[in-house]
């Protein structure tokens, strides 16, 4: 490589064609074909290698886990909370049947696991009780939460889910975490931002998420499992019409934390919903 | 050359100290043609032809400028005339205005990347706050923190240029400088920069002339015009006309050249700038400085990895853009691409590296004023030095005797720890006698406490150097002058070649006169008829001739300055007690005196330089003399202090021992040259140039200052790295023009050191030595510290890629990498610089400008394609299994992207199906930044120590022994520890607290980089030349 430094200096207006291809020293950018093997194969071997130890000392690491459950849950110690239709926005008129039917149709594919069908082969759990199986053989067995149990907003007696009327249903979710037991019954509680009255039905009609639906045991333990849920109906007037409302739902009455500074998904979840006749 | 030789062996007159005559007569007009074909500043040149005030006569001077030399002006018309023609002193050369300079430190190097960088985090900001204006500000804080780089590595750089521009300052902040002037009739002492055009002023020796004088009176008066010819031959000065040059003229003294003895009273007839020295000074700094290597070097890499950075940036950009990212994310990536591919924190190790060295470098008397500078002298393949005062002590000392027959060495080290002579002679008691006697020179008061050697005289350089002689030899010269007192006095003129005195004897039985002479040998030769051997006097026969002919030869040769001694006790019977000697009559004998002895003068070499002389050839360096002394002379000290080795001969000598004429000499025998300033004159630049290359050793003497320029040239365009010392303002754009000028600190002048890059404090060449030494050494831990802070744009910047490529979480945040950057490995990168040399690299030429590159292939490809890929490796393994650990298996990272920067995702899976809010991802997130951080730095810890040699093995280093680099070791844990475990730090700069166990995952890596540098080292010192070596040896 060096050589081609000491050419005369009269060379050097053809040298940067030179160092694409150099036809007197056969270098092409800046190396010989022998030259260029040699550093591809040395390469080939070092990153070969080097790949190998990468692919070794991951197998090592992931030997150590678990395949139930995750080694920490410490960045998750307490559950966020979801609505469906899963927008920060529910904006439609009630008379046009377009414009809620993503909405419904999204809260009709969400509840389509809480069918019947889906549920056949999980068990009727004892209510206020932590269905503990940890000794229990795999997999480990689920409790039902029948679709039913959310009463109007289970899209069974009106298939709007309240929407064409004005009067939507709002599904509160609680996110899954491997053996997080929440103590006591934790309940949800929804209320408008500022001052406006806002009147809801719960369903279930007491708003919680019954103990025996935890702990979770992970995706591969708990096939199957399905998170309880509260759906919420709020309950609009017509003065609450044409204008957006500020709803916040938040997780009340047990040790989970509802007000993070930060997080403002944690223990609670905020929404806006806007009716126009 | 013959001509030559016999000049030295002339009459030299004595009262005139070094080797004189003709020499430079050309010199300050020569470099004023020279700087007019440069500068053609024909406005100055045409006033410094007009100066004819030396040709006028006292009259019509006082009219001309409206003075009296008995008056002076009057103080009105002083304050009138300062007004209008401004304070007399230099101008400084106008700098860089500081703003401009600032500007340029916010505009080089990497700084523009920052600029275009935080210029995108702005856009891509706004574009996101116009799209959504909850979007998280990161990109307007990353903006903030480029431009925050950008502004503090400038000021930084700008606050150490600052410190060594305030090193200069001390310099010119002398004590002010003082004139004696006479105003309306009485004599002042003023500051001299308030004297003005018109004023009379009196100068005595000691003093500086205040501005350049027409002098009307004059007694004994001369003057060192060394600041402005750079020869330190003193010159006469007196109220006569003598040469029509004004230059030339004995009538004229000059601005800045001091007074070294007699006094003069001259009218001031130029101030300031309009002075000659000020045109001097003016005009050459019109001489463009040359870049310095190191800013080559680093210009170099810093387009290098600038281009890189670019290309790897718009290659994923556009790649991004393919993936079908839309350009707002492409933007982002291309800014976190720059962003961790430039090194933030490099300039800012660097200079702090420079100035770390250059403080080392002060403490060892070299004083760098330009930070770049530091480590040219490293660099640097010739050193033309200066003969007088860098390789010689600068002051005339008794070399040798000859009497009873024989030659007699006498003790020359500047410390006077040589050998003495045989002093029982009785002769010798006669010379030392003669030389103490027959000596004007008188020590200044009250220095008694001083060494010798050390003390102050009044007198030539000749007559010092046998004063402090017999001072040194017989003691107190002021008693043994005291107890033979002086009853007449010849003093040196140049129709007698001779100093003639006569006294009592110390014996006071003893009646007679003793006249005692000292002069040109073989004038006061001529006028002996006997001559003394052990105490007796013998008549003077052909055979004592030849002796004596024998012995000036031989002392000539070696370039030294030869004094004849003789004395005759007058009968008292012809001469009483009490007879009146008259000197203008000369009624005593002047003939058929008795011959005692020769003393030989030379200016000694320093002690420390011939050792200094054989590193630097040891080092590959050519030492060129160039002096304007006398040929002779030249070559004797540049034999004494090996610049020419013994064994070596010039054309000439081989001439003379094969007896052949010089043209049938073949020059390639012949390693030393000595080229005369005359012949020089004629050549062309390409004989030069193949002078330069033919000779190994080369002594140019007789030079002129313009010369000195030319050399320098020549010496560039055969590809050297030039170093050029001087002292005197002529000297000045040669300084400049070499790559690096030094400055004598003591000896030299204000325009020197302006003009130099670097001044020696003791004007000791062995200084040079040590800047040659911490120069290399510089260069080569450059090169660690370069290396090791490249290493880490690998593992920041792969990560990037991945997040583009399979769409997984980021698995390293930009401020992150910020924080690697300029938090965690500054402090070590610098420590680097604190290493020892690995090997002898004084034994070592000094490195080829275009193939020693600072950083060189070699060294990328190790660092970014080893030693970067391992760590990138090292890093990934963190980051998954800390995402493993905490429930998202590698499987489940790829392609999760998207939800997972999605805020509006509250409930993403992950793989055991755990539910995560947005928040509580981003923590996930900012973890594994951290954690991917820590596998990085887990890296550059062992990267920082295998960086401490290139070569040797880290097992025969004692790795404990740099004890800054413990430090740095230690505070990259530290810094690192506090990132992770300072609460608080997850919001603002995304680090999160990691389980301790996950500052060891990248322990396989650690080992993995130490051993396999060590086998890389290994193979390199055992297959020195194999493909290892070539291709990983950087």
């Amino acid at each position: 490589m060096s050589s081609k430094e000491d050419k005369p200096v009269e060379q050097s207006q053809s040298s940067w064609k030179d160092f694409i291809y150099n036809p007197r020293s056969g270098e092409f950018i800046g190396r010989t074909a022998r030259s260029w093997a040699l550093i591809l194969l040395f390469y080939l071997i070092f990153y070969g290698f080097l790949a190998g130890l990468f692919s070794l000392t991951m197998w090592v690491m992931l030997q150590t886990l678990d395949d139930y459950t995750p080694k920490y849950r410490d960045r998750i110690s307490n559950p966020g909370l979801v609505i469906r239709p899963k927008a920060p926005e529910i904006i439609f008129n009630r008379s046009a049947p377009s414009e809620y039917k993503e909405y419904t149709d999204h809260l009709e594919a969400f509840l389509s696991k809480y069918n019947g069908e889906h549920q056949q082969n999980n068990i009727d759990c004892t209510p206020g009780a932590y269905f503990i199986q940890d000794n229990q053989p795999l997999p480990k067995q689920v409790c039902k939460f029948e679709r039913s149990l959310l009463g109007q907003c289970s899209g069974i007696t009106d298939q709007t889910f309240g929407y064409s009327e004005g009067r939507p249903c709002i599904i509160v979710k609680m996110n899954r975490i491997i053996g997080l037991k929440p103590k006591p019954t934790p309940f949800i509680n929804c209320t408008a931002k500022k001052d406006d009255k806002l009147s809801v039905n719960y369903f279930p009609e007491n708003a919680t998420f019954d103990s025996m639906y935890f702990p979770y045991y992970g995706k591969l333990a708990h096939e199957g499992y399905v998170q309880p849920l509260v759906a919420v109906k709020l309950l609009l007037n017509s003065s609450d019409f044409n204008k957006k409302l500020s709803v916040e739902c938040k997780i009340e009455g047990s040790n989970l934390l509802n007000n993070d500074d930060r997080d403002k998904f944690l223990g609670r979840v905020a929404f806006q919903v806007k009716v126009t006749e | 050359m013959t001509t030559e030789k016999s000049e030295v062996f002339m009459v030299e007159p004595l009262n005139r100290g070094n080797v004189s005559k003709k020499k430079n007569r050309f010199s300050l007009s020569s470099i004023m043609t020279r700087v007019r074909r440069r500068g053609g500043k024909m406005e100055n040149m045409k006033r410094e032809v007009e100066i004819n005030d030396h040709r006028l006569s006292i009259e019509e001077l006082e009219k001309k400028y409206a003075t009296d030399i008995k008056v002076g002006l009057s103080p009105a018309d002083a304050a009138e005339r300062l007004d209008r023609y401004g304070l007399n002193k230099l101008t400084p050369p106008k700098g860089t205005p500081e703003i401009v300079k600032f500007t340029k430190l916010l505009l080089g190097g990497f700084q523009i990347l920052f600029w275009i960088g935080s210029i995108l985090c702005f856009i891509a900001y706004g574009l996101q706050v116009s799209s959504d204006p909850t979007s998280p500000r990161d990109n307007l804080y990353l903006g903030i923190v480029l431009v925050g780089v950008v502004v503090m590595t400038a000021l930084f750089a700008y606050y150490q240029e600052a410190k060594s521009t305030n090193i200069m300052a001390g310099f010119k902040n002398m004590v002010p400088q003082q004139a004696c002037v006479i105003r309306g009739g009485s004599k002042l002492q003023i500051n001299a920069t308030e004297l003005v055009i018109g004023d009379i002023v009196d100068i005595k020796g000691g003093d500086r002339v205040p501005a350049d004088l027409r002098l009307f009176a004059g007694r004994g008066c001369k003057v060192d015009n060394s600041s402005l010819t750079g020869e330190s031959e003193p010159q006469a000065r007196s109220s006569e006309l003598t040469h029509e040059n004004p230059l030339e003229t004995k009538n004229i003294a000059f601005y800045s050249t001091t007074c070294l003895e007699g006094t003069a009273s001259g009218i001031v007839i130029n101030t300031g700038d309009n002075t000659v020295i000020g045109r001097i000074a003016f005009l050459a700094s019109g001489v463009e400085n040359e870049k310095t290597p190191i800013a080559i070097e680093i210009e170099h890499f810093v387009h290098m990895i600038s281009a890189l950075a670019l290309f790897v940036g718009f290659l994923f950009l556009f790649i991004s853009l393919g993936m079908g990212y839309n350009i707002l994310n492409a933007i982002i990536f291309f800014i976190g691409i720059v962003v961790a591919y430039v090194p933030e924190g490099l300039l800012a190790t660097v200079t702090v590296c420079l100035s770390l060295t250059a403080k080392t470098m002060a403490k060892k008397n070299c004083l760098v004023k330009n930070l770049e500078a530091v480590e040219t002298l490293g660099s640097t393949s010739v050193i033309c030095s200066d003969k007088t005062g860098t390789l010689t002590q600068n002051r005339m000392t008794v070399a040798h005797m000859w009497f009873d027959k024989y030659v007699h060495t006498a003790d020359t080290s500047e410390e006077m720890t040589g050998e003495q002579f045989d002093m029982s002679s009785k002769t010798w008691t006669a010379l030392g006698q003669v030389a103490s006697l027959c000596n004007r020179a008188v020590f200044r008061g009250g220095q008694e406490d001083k060494p010798i050697s050390r003390r102050e005289v009044e007198g030539d350089a000749s007559e010092t150097a046998l004063l402090k002689f017999t001072e040194m030899v017989l003691g107190n010269v002021a008693g043994i002058r005291d107890q033979n007192p002086k009853v007449a006095e010849i003093p040196f003129n140049s129709t007698n070649k001779f100093q003639l005195s006569i006294h009592e004897t110390d014996d006071p039985a003893d009646k007679r006169y003793l006249l005692v002479m000292k002069g040109a040998p073989e004038r006061i030769l001529d006028r002996c008829s006997s001559i003394m051997i052990t105490g007796q006097e013998w008549p003077l026969d052909e055979e004592m001739k030849e002796d004596f002919q024998r012995a000036y030869m031989e002392l000539g040769s070696m370039g030294e300055r030869v004094l004849g001694f003789c004395h005759c006790y007058l009968p008292e019977d012809k001469f009483p007690v009490g007879f009146q000697f008259d000197t203008e009559e000369m009624n005593f004998p002047t003939t058929n005196l008795c011959f005692v002895g020769l003393i030989s003068l030379i200016d000694p070499p320093r002690s420390s330089v011939p050792e200094a002389i054989s590193k630097c050839h040891s080092a590959g360096i050519k030492v060129i003399m160039v002096t304007g002394d006398h040929p002779i002379t030249a070559k004797a000290i540049a034999i004494a202090v090996g610049i020419i080795s013994p064994e070596s001969e010039t054309v000439e000598d081989i001439a003379q021992r094969l007896n052949i004429p010089i043209e049938k000499v073949d020059k390639a025998d012949a390693k030393a040259a000595v080229i005369n300033g005359g012949d020089l004159k004629d050549m062309t630049t390409e004989q030069l140039m193949e002078i330069l290359r033919n000779h190994p050793e080369i002594v140019f003497a007789r030079t002129s200052p313009q010369q000195k320029l030319i050399i320098v040239e020549a010496c560039q365009n055969l590809g050297n790295f030039v170093a050029v010392t001087g002292d005197g303002v002529n000297d000045s754009p040669a300084l400049k023009k070499a790559n690096i000028g030094i400055a004598m600190g003591i000896a030299g002048s204000d325009a020197a050191k302006g003009a130099a890059d670097m001044i020696l404090l003791d004007d000791n060449f062995a200084s040079i030595v040590t800047g040659v030494e911490e120069g290399r050494l510089i260069f080569d831990n450059l090169k660690k510290s370069i290396s090791y802070t490249l290493t880490k744009n690998i593992p920041e910047m792969v990560p990037f890629m991945v997040y583009i490529i399979i769409s997984c979480p980021l698995p390293l945040g930009t401020i992150t990498i910020l924080f690697i950057e300029l938090g965690t490995d500054i402090i070590p990168s610098i420590s680097l610089a604190y290493e020892k040399a690995e090997s002898d690299i004084m034994n070592q030429k000094p490195r080829h400008p275009k193939r020693d590159r600072l950083v060189n292939i070699q060294l990328a490809a190790y660092t970014y394609f080893h030693i970067g890929i391992i760590e990138t490796f090292s890093g990934f393994l963190c980051y998954f299994t800390v995402m493993a650990e905490q429930g998202y298996l590698p499987g489940t990272l790829i392609n999760i992207r998207v939800p997972w920067e999605s805020r509006t995702v509250g409930d993403l899976q992950d793989t055991f199906g755990q539910e995560w809010t947005y928040y509580q991802r981003a923590q996930m997130e900012w973890t594994g930044y951290t954690s991917f951080f820590v596998g990085i730095v887990g890296c550059q810890i062992i990267n920082s120590i295998i960086r401490k040699t290139r070569r040797f093995s880290l097992f025969r280093q004692n790795v404990l022994k740099n004890r800054v680099f413990l430090m740095g070791i230690a505070s990259q844990i530290i810094v690192a520890a506090f990132l992770s475990y300072c609460p608080g730090m997850g919001d603002g700069l995304h680090f999160m607290p990691l389980r301790v166990q996950y500052w060891f995952v990248s322990a396989p890596y650690v080992i993995l980089i130490f051993a396999y540098d060590e086998l890389r080292k290994l193979i390199i010192r055992n297959f020195p030349g194999c493909w290892v070596d070539r291709e990983l040896f950087y």
